[in-house]
């Protein structure tokens, strides 16, 4: 392309030479920060290294002893995931009856709960585990808790948002009529709101399994903690078997929140009671997998009220504070912000250009399988495999994002590039552009908005995560929280956690802000 | 749309989660006829179990209790476990010691150590044969166990410094491995240039031929020092905490059963040990700045 400006010249020529030197700017420290050395990727020692490894991972190991192991654990995951939606349920209800304007009067939002809503989803469910472990000792209940928490903040901010969002009028008349709040939220707003209420808190128990699987690694049981020893002992072997069962289990999450949601889609029958057997069949799977839950997981809530149990927990939250923030602590959390920004921008674009390529070709075998194969590894297992790729460090964690986010993105891709509009690509292919042409400039163009909201929506998450890798080697904030807490440098760990709060906050604003600018 | 039917799933699904939520019931602990049991996990969880069933029973017998040990993945948490009196009995390492006496206010109380736990020594090792000294690990990257141990973060740390070293400043990344087999594997698998360890679990690993000595080799080992105890806390029935002495201190290698018992746990035998013993480590803490 010519830049000097003749008459046929894209006319838009200078400005985009600008935005690219722009994010060029922008980008090459962080590539810099996150020590991107694709070379190291080839490397043969490295990639011999690798090779062992993986080979390592055939065959599973079967042993009986190991099994039953396994299964124990998947029992125990499931468990933790289920009781934890149960205890985010009963957080998310009241909170989202407090931060919901609907069905107020003027709809004024409470600023007191929302920002308890940003703590609670503001900090990643594995340092609330970390700090429950602490907390409460030994076992699941760490990661019930933490679940809990998190989640009953996202719950509850959603059911919020759901609640404003549908026609307030059904509402207001009951109100206006003399009803009370509850009652015209009850009556008024949840009739219209039910389905997406149902179906975002299935989606959300969908994604608690993935959780608790993560949470194990920091000691909160189940196929986690299992996956976390067979990793740092790389016993390929186990770590295949742990692989599959975990994969297996995410696929059949994946399949029965599926088929609830498709429920839930379906006109019920016409008849005189809408409880029908399937009804009854869901109410008492729930009630007896909640039950059964608990039950395996035997957690002593009663010995968390106790006088003793109040006692050490406030003797231990009071540690946390004053936060340190001497000069010297500060400039190290500082160079773990940039480090933990680096890994996720870096992580978030390699993602983006591989979701591209894998989402091109049709969603058929065995590209469909390679995408949920590359989702379905939690990123902190790929952090494990990816630093025998290219050493420990910054670039080993967002590799580990990228492979992960491209699997999510990948399949978010296609689906955008299917609905957006035909006729465009159509029309060029038709006065003679090639098939690649009429992609870049008639099908992309179109779908491009969607994909850039889902690019940033990512990397959303993707920061909360990268805030976390360094518990498995990957440098940023996550490798000075889990040494300062193993320590009890509780002042340090505090501002370490102050900073991942900032940090996802100050993230969730600017891709805002981007997605705003996008429109 | 069927606004009634969606009406009833969802207040039937919220009144399901609430009754469930509530109705659960709460099990009791029945503490009193239970010793509770967890140690560090500076070898793999299962591996610790493994170690621990002979000697369990062992402990059963002489005490009359239930023992029951649960593994753990992480230091801090038996620590923190023991201070919160959630176990009564540890397997501690000379820093998780201290760390210990810290958050109990001086009531956790070592009861025995073993022989070899007096003169204790860290191995640091490598397969890249241009390591040769402390000072060809400028520059490299290296492996700490977990940050809380003795042996694989606090002592080798300790004499690096002695040795001019700052492993933050000098080395090109530090990674905790989390527990000393798993430096063995880091160190084996080309993740870290080199790392230290145990020299206990890394004569077991050779002893077994876990590791590869044509290709991973030791370079350094450090000056001994004090390590390992079993501590229990400090409020434990004081006729208890005597049984529990007497049966670790009578463990004798001409027995055949203790014998297999000793065996597991890598001691010739066990013998008292005090506060006391732990000061010098309490020191390289603070020089160390593991402890502030």
């Amino acid at each position: 392309m010519s830049l000097t400006p003749v008459s046929d010249a894209d006319p838009a020529a200078r400005r985009r030479l600008i935005g690219a030197l722009a994010t060029l700017a922008i980008l090459w420290p962080l590539f810099q920060a996150a020590e991107v050395k694709p070379g190291a990727l080839f490397d043969t020692g490295n990639l011999k290294v690798i090779g062992n490894f993986l080979a390592g991972f055939l065959p599973p190991e079967t042993g009986s002893e190991f099994l039953g192991y396994l299964a124990k654990a998947i029992l125990e995951t499931l468990a933790i995931a289920t009781a934890g939606m149960t205890l985010a349920f009963v957080i998310a209800l009241p909170l989202a009856y407090l931060a919901s304007g609907a069905a107020r009067e003027k709809p004024t939002l409470n600023p007191f709960t929302r920002s308890l809503l940003t703590i609670l989803r503001g900090i990643p469910e594995l340092v609330w585990a970390l700090i429950f472990v602490r907390v409460f000792g030994l076992g699941p209940a760490a990661g019930v808790l933490a679940l809990g928490l998190t989640y009953g903040g996202m719950l509850a901010k959603v059911y919020a948002e759901i609640l404003e969002s549908v026609d307030a009028a059904p509402a207001n008349a009951l109100r206006h009529s003399g009803a009370s709040r509850s009652l015209a939220i009850l009556y008024g707003l949840i009739p219209q709101a039910a389905k997406e209420l149902t179906s975002y808190s299935i989606y959300r128990w969908e994604c608690a399994i993935r959780a608790s699987v993560v949470m194990g690694f920091v000691g909160a049981g189940g196929l986690g903690q299992l996956m976390d020893q067979a990793m740092k002992m790389l016993n390929g072997g186990e770590a295949a078997s742990i692989l599959l069962a975990f994969m297996l289990l995410v696929f059949a999450a994946d399949g029965i929140s599926g088929w609830l949601r498709r429920a839930l889609d379906t006109q019920p029958a016409p008849k005189p009671s809408p409880f029908g057997a399937r009804s009854v069949f869901v109410a008492s799977t729930l009630l007896f997998a909640i039950g059964a839950s608990f039950g395996l997981l035997d957690i002593s809530f009663a010995a968390l009220f106790t006088a003793e149990a109040a006692h050490s927990i406030s003797e231990f939250i009071a540690g946390f504070f004053p936060p340190d923030l001497s000069a010297d602590w500060l400039g190290k959390v500082a160079q773990g912000i940039w480090e933990t920004l680096a890994i996720s921008i870096v992580g978030t674009l390699l993602a983006a250009l591989a979701g591209l390529l894998l989402a091109l070709p049709k969603w058929r075998p065995p590209f469909n399988f390679l995408l949920n194969s590359l989702r379905s590894v939690p990123e902190l297992v790929w952090a494990t495999i990816t630093a025998l790729a290219v050493g420990l460090g910054p670039f080993a964690g967002a590799l580990a994002l990228a492979l992960h986010t491209s699997g999510v993105l990948g399949r978010l891709y296609a689906e955008a590039l299917a609905n957006a509009p035909a006729t465009p690509g159509r029309a060029l292919q038709l006065s003679g552009a090639s098939g690649g042409l009429a992609f870049l400039y008639g099908t992309l163009p179109g779908a491009a908005p969607q994909l850039i909201a889902y690019t940033l929506y990512r990397w959303e998450m993707n920061i909360r995560m990268a805030a976390i890798l360094g518990f498995v080697g990957a440098g940023g904030l996550g490798q000075l929280l889990y040494f300062e807490l193993s320590l009890f440098h509780h002042a340090q760990a505090s501002t370490v956690i102050i900073a991942m709060l900032l940090l996802s906050i100050a993230v969730d604003q600017s891709s805002a802000w981007l997605r705003q600018r996008m429109r | 749309m069927n606004h009634s039917t969606l009406r009833r799933l969802a207040l039937k699904s919220a009144f399901v989660f609430a009754c469930a939520a509530f109705t659960v019931s709460l099990p009791t602990f029945a503490a009193d006829e239970v010793l509770r049991v967890s140690a560090i996990p500076d070898e793999a969880p299962t591996e610790l179990q493994r170690k621990f069933a002979p000697l369990g029973k062992y402990l059963e017998a002489q005490t009359g209790m239930k023992v029951v040990f649960t593994p753990v993945s992480d230091y801090a948490t038996v620590v923190e476990s023991l201070a919160t009196k959630k176990i009564d009995l540890a397997w501690l390492g000379g820093f998780t010691f201290v760390q210990a006496k810290i958050r109990t206010n001086g009531t956790a109380i070592p009861i025995a150590q073993r022989e070899e736990d007096s003169k204790f020594t860290s191995k640091f090792i490598t397969a890249d044969p241009s390591i040769k000294t402390l000072n060809d690990l400028k520059g490299k990257t290296f492996a700490f166990g977990a940050p809380s141990s003795t042996s694989g973060s606090l002592m080798p740390r300790f004499f690096l410094q002695q040795a001019g070293l700052n492993p933050e400043a000098d080395f090109k990344r530090v990674a905790f491995s989390g527990a000393h087999d798993a430096t063995v594997a880091f160190v084996a698998a080309g993740k870290a240039d080199a790392g230290v360890l145990n020299a206990s679990v890394w004569d077991k690993l050779v002893e077994t031929k876990k590791v590869d000595t044509d290709k991973v080799h030791v370079f350094a080992t450090t000056p001994p020092y004090f390590d390992y105890n079993w501590t229990v806390r400090g409020d434990l029935d004081p006729a208890l905490v005597k049984k529990l002495t007497d049966a670790f201190l009578k463990l004798d290698p001409a027995n055949p059963e203790h014998k297999e018992i000793l065996a597991l746990q890598r001691a010739a035998k066990f013998i008292p040990t005090k506060k006391e013993n732990y000061d010098g480590i309490e020191k390289a803490a603070h020089a160390a700045g593991l402890l502030k």
